[in-house]
């Protein structure tokens, strides 16, 4: 069995919404800039509820952030 | 390095530190024939206590310098404020860190089964103590680095 992973597009999004920073994400979410880092760079799997804080800032769904793939994309 | 890395290390290398120290003057005085830690066992309650007040006087001040000499170095006065990634890290950290407080305890046990010393155990509660604090923030450094 692959390695399970939620992956994510928080990065393109972020630049096609006004080259959006990092901090400001962040702020809008209510976490810190690194988990910000930690979650782009699928290091970290957020919670339920501030995925869902994440889509809200990009007017998205859920599913158009975050997407579930069993084993990892870069391989 | 972030901050939370950066206030692990310092936590590390302060426990390192003060329990060094004063295990150190301890000894010594051990040595000096001030009390026999061997055969007093009363004295290593008096012992305990006092380094638990040490030790936390000693982690305000480490903690506060710190921070004066972080902010001026980053020029960010602010401590992060804790997220739920922060204790997600925090939880499984301390999972660890009992781990091997357990397992020091359960050495001092079997220490005394197999006929140590009865001070033994008291050097097996100071030296666990140690690690799993060593443990404690070494995962934290591990997850904020590899991911959770």
């Amino acid at each position: 069995m692959g390695k399970k992973v939620i992956h994510n597009n928080i990065r393109k999004l972020r630049f096609s919404k006004d080259e959006m920073t990092q901090q400001q994400l962040a702020d809008e979410v209510g976490v810190s800039r690194q988990t910000i880092v930690a979650i782009e760079k699928e290091k970290y799997s957020p919670s339920l509820e501030l995925a869902f804080r994440i889509a809200r800032v990009f007017d998205r769904s859920l599913e158009g952030v975050f997407f579930y793939q069993e084993g990892n994309l870069k391989e | 390095m972030s901050y939370r890395e950066k206030e692990s290390l310092i936590n590390i290398f302060s426990g390192l530190l003060i329990t060094g120290i004063y295990a150190w003057i301890i000894y010594q005085k051990q040595l000096a024939g001030q009390f026999d830690l061997t055969v007093n066992y009363n004295k290593w309650g008096e012992i305990l206590l006092i380094f638990m007040g040490i030790s936390i006087v000693a982690r305000i001040v480490i903690y506060i310098v710190f921070h004066i000499i972080n902010a001026i170095a980053t020029r960010e006065e602010d401590i992060p404020k804790e997220d739920e990634r922060d204790k997600l890290v925090k939880l499984k950290s301390t999972r660890n860190s009992h781990y091997v407080f357990s397992g020091g305890f359960v050495l001092g046990i079997l220490a005394l089964a197999i006929g140590m010393p009865v001070y033994w155990i008291f050097v097996a509660f100071v030296a666990s103590a140690l690690l799993s604090e060593i443990m404690d923030n070494a995962s934290q450094i591990y997850y904020y680095r590899r991911g959770i």
